[in-house]
């Protein structure tokens, strides 16, 4: 098979899957079957998109802005963090106890209060992000760090490695498979916990777009924000595993070499 | 030949300095404590090995043979005795890097190159880029796996990670090559091949070899004295002298005094497991 009928048998699924969905959706709606208030035609949607194309791409921005600045302040605390608890087993006794309680508050209910100490700006919202990815990033990472081999520990032992090699050659490398699942998902819950953490005050965002609009019962425009949050955080996603296949090279490498010594 | 080295008839005979120079383990004793249970892994262990010359360690598993390996490579201490390397404690060899240690599976980085994985010892060594690279190269012409700098370990077959293994091992030049059962997840072809080419490689950098080793051909193709040892507790329990000299070849293997080193050692085998 061709590398061009490969490709396009990859894509052709997924797109053939997407247009069905779309004609489905289109289908119910304009046969009446759904309420336009419960579900907006896709032609409606469209629509909004066609002409409010600006609003959109500003709101979408500013949300993606705090999402993204939520997800690399979060996640490098919680890697700084799983470096430091598992190189030094006092701190993770005295620390780790207060990070798992901080996981267990429900942040959304401590939004308002946020907002109260924060103001109207992206500064909390940037907040709830990171509240919302450091622990996954922690576990994940913690777990990575201590992933590689005893026999990998006694070899840097017997070459006289020091703690900071160990770290660097080993436990870091060693650890990215973990660290990229962790960033895998918080890629999309740092859009979620941005968009949530909107409804509650602002006057900028997807978040504050979606309550607005619903306030006037628009829900075409409702829909659309909606997608192009979708959208936007799978983007995000995509952009983590690109990052991925460049960093772990060694991990998608076929067999290239097929000549055999022994 | 150098003046403090001589050969009498095809018997090595360790030169002057050798004794100093090699290793030189006494009354080492190795206890495991499991709850109240005490188990001996080693007891009244002695053993002298002459600086470039080659020792097997082989017998039943259980008896102690990896964990002295274990005591000279510093992972674990013994719990009393003493093992010197050149008269350093394993503590001071290994900060001074004068030992290296391959074990059977040929531990790899699987996120870097052939070439990366050789230099690694020299990378944590604090060695110049340029200088890593030169060593590295030549440990791996060394090993024949010249053409696969560029490979990952998982592109590599067993026989040819364990050559990267023990490319690595070289790079730093070590006196004391430690191997545990190097060859012990390849082939009997690949084994057979390799074992020649290490011998090759000893005779070319100098280096005092401690097998672990379940093969008995392989023990005495590759020894000087191969060292029978015992389980429970773990102790040496006969010495058989290979009187083969160095400068080995395949050949080696038809001559009548292998079967009957074979035998020996087999003897002694039976012996070290019935008493």
């Amino acid at each position: 098979m061709s590398r061009a009928m490969r490709i396009g048998g990859q894509i052709g699924g997924p797109v053939l899957v997407f247009a069905v969905v779309l004609a489905l959706w289109w289908a119910v709606t304009a046969l009446g079957w759904i309420d336009p208030l419960v579900l907006p035609s896709p032609l409606a949607v469209a629509a909004v998109f066609w002409n409010d194309a600006g609003t959109l791409a500003f709101n979408a921005g500013i949300t993606a802005t705090e999402a993204i600045a939520g997800l690399v302040i979060g996640n490098s605390i919680g890697l700084l963090l799983a470096i430091l608890f598992v190189g030094s087993p006092t701190s993770r006794r005295s620390v780790l106890p207060l990070a798992m309680a901080a996981q267990a508050i429900p942040i959304v209910a401590v939004t308002p209060a946020l907002i109260i100490g924060f103001g109207n700006g992206m500064e909390p919202k940037i907040l709830v992000a990171i509240f919302l990815v450091f622990f996954p990033m922690l576990v994940n990472g913690m777990r990575g760090l201590r992933s590689a081999d005893a026999e990998v520990g006694e070899l840097l032992h017997s070459l006289s490695a020091s703690g900071f090699q160990r770290l660097w050659m080993v436990r870091l490398p060693a650890a990215l498979p973990y660290i990229f699942t962790a960033l895998k998902f918080s890629a999309c819950s740092c859009f979620v916990a941005a968009i949530v953490a909107e409804w509650v005050a602002a006057n900028r965002g997807l978040g504050y777009l979606i309550v607005f609009e619903s306030s006037q019962y628009r829900n075409a425009e409702v829909w659309a924000a909606v997608i192009i949050g979708t959208v936007s955080s799978m983007a995000l996603v995509g952009v983590v595993v690109l990052i991925e296949r460049w960093a772990m090279p060694w991990a998608f490498s076929g067999a290239r070499h097929t000549g055999r010594l022994a | 030949m150098p003046l403090d080295e001589a050969r009498v008839g095809d018997t090595y005979v360790p030169p002057r300095r050798a004794l100093a120079d090699g290793l030189a383990i006494r009354e080492v004793e190795m206890i495991y404590r499991r709850g109240n249970q005490t188990v001996a892994a080693l007891s009244g262990c002695n053993l002298d090995v002459p600086a470039g010359s080659w020792v097997s360690l082989i017998g039943a598993s259980g008896c102690g043979k990896s964990t002295l390996l274990r005591i000279l490579s510093d992972i674990v201490k013994p719990t009393s005795g003493t093992a010197l390397l050149g008269g350093m404690t394993p503590a001071e060899a290994r900060a001074a890097r004068r030992f290296a240690l391959v074990s059977q599976s040929a531990v790899m980085l699987p996120w870097r190159k052939v070439l990366a994985n050789v230099e690694l010892g020299l990378e944590v060594a604090r060695v110049g880029r340029a200088e890593r690279r030169r060593r590295a190269e030549a440990a791996i012409e060394m090993v024949g796996l010249k053409g696969f700098e560029r490979a990952y370990p998982s592109e590599l077959s067993g026989g040819m990670r364990q050559r990267a293994a023990i490319a690595r091992a070289l790079t730093l030049k070590p006196a004391y090559l430690f191997m545990d059962e190097p060859f012990g997840a390849l082939d009997e072809l690949t084994r057979d091949r390799l074992n020649f080419e290490l011998l090759r490689i000893l005779e070319e950098t100098k280096a005092t070899l401690l097998l672990v080793t379940h093969s008995i051909s392989e023990a005495i193709i590759l020894s000087d004295t191969v060292v029978v040892m015992s389980p429970r507790p773990g102790r040496i329990t006969h010495r058989v002298d290979v009187g083969f000299g160095h400068h080995r070849t395949p050949e080696m293997r038809d001559d009548p005094r292998f079967g009957r080193l074979e035998s020996e050692v087999r003897h002694a085998l039976g012996h070290s497991m019935s008493s």
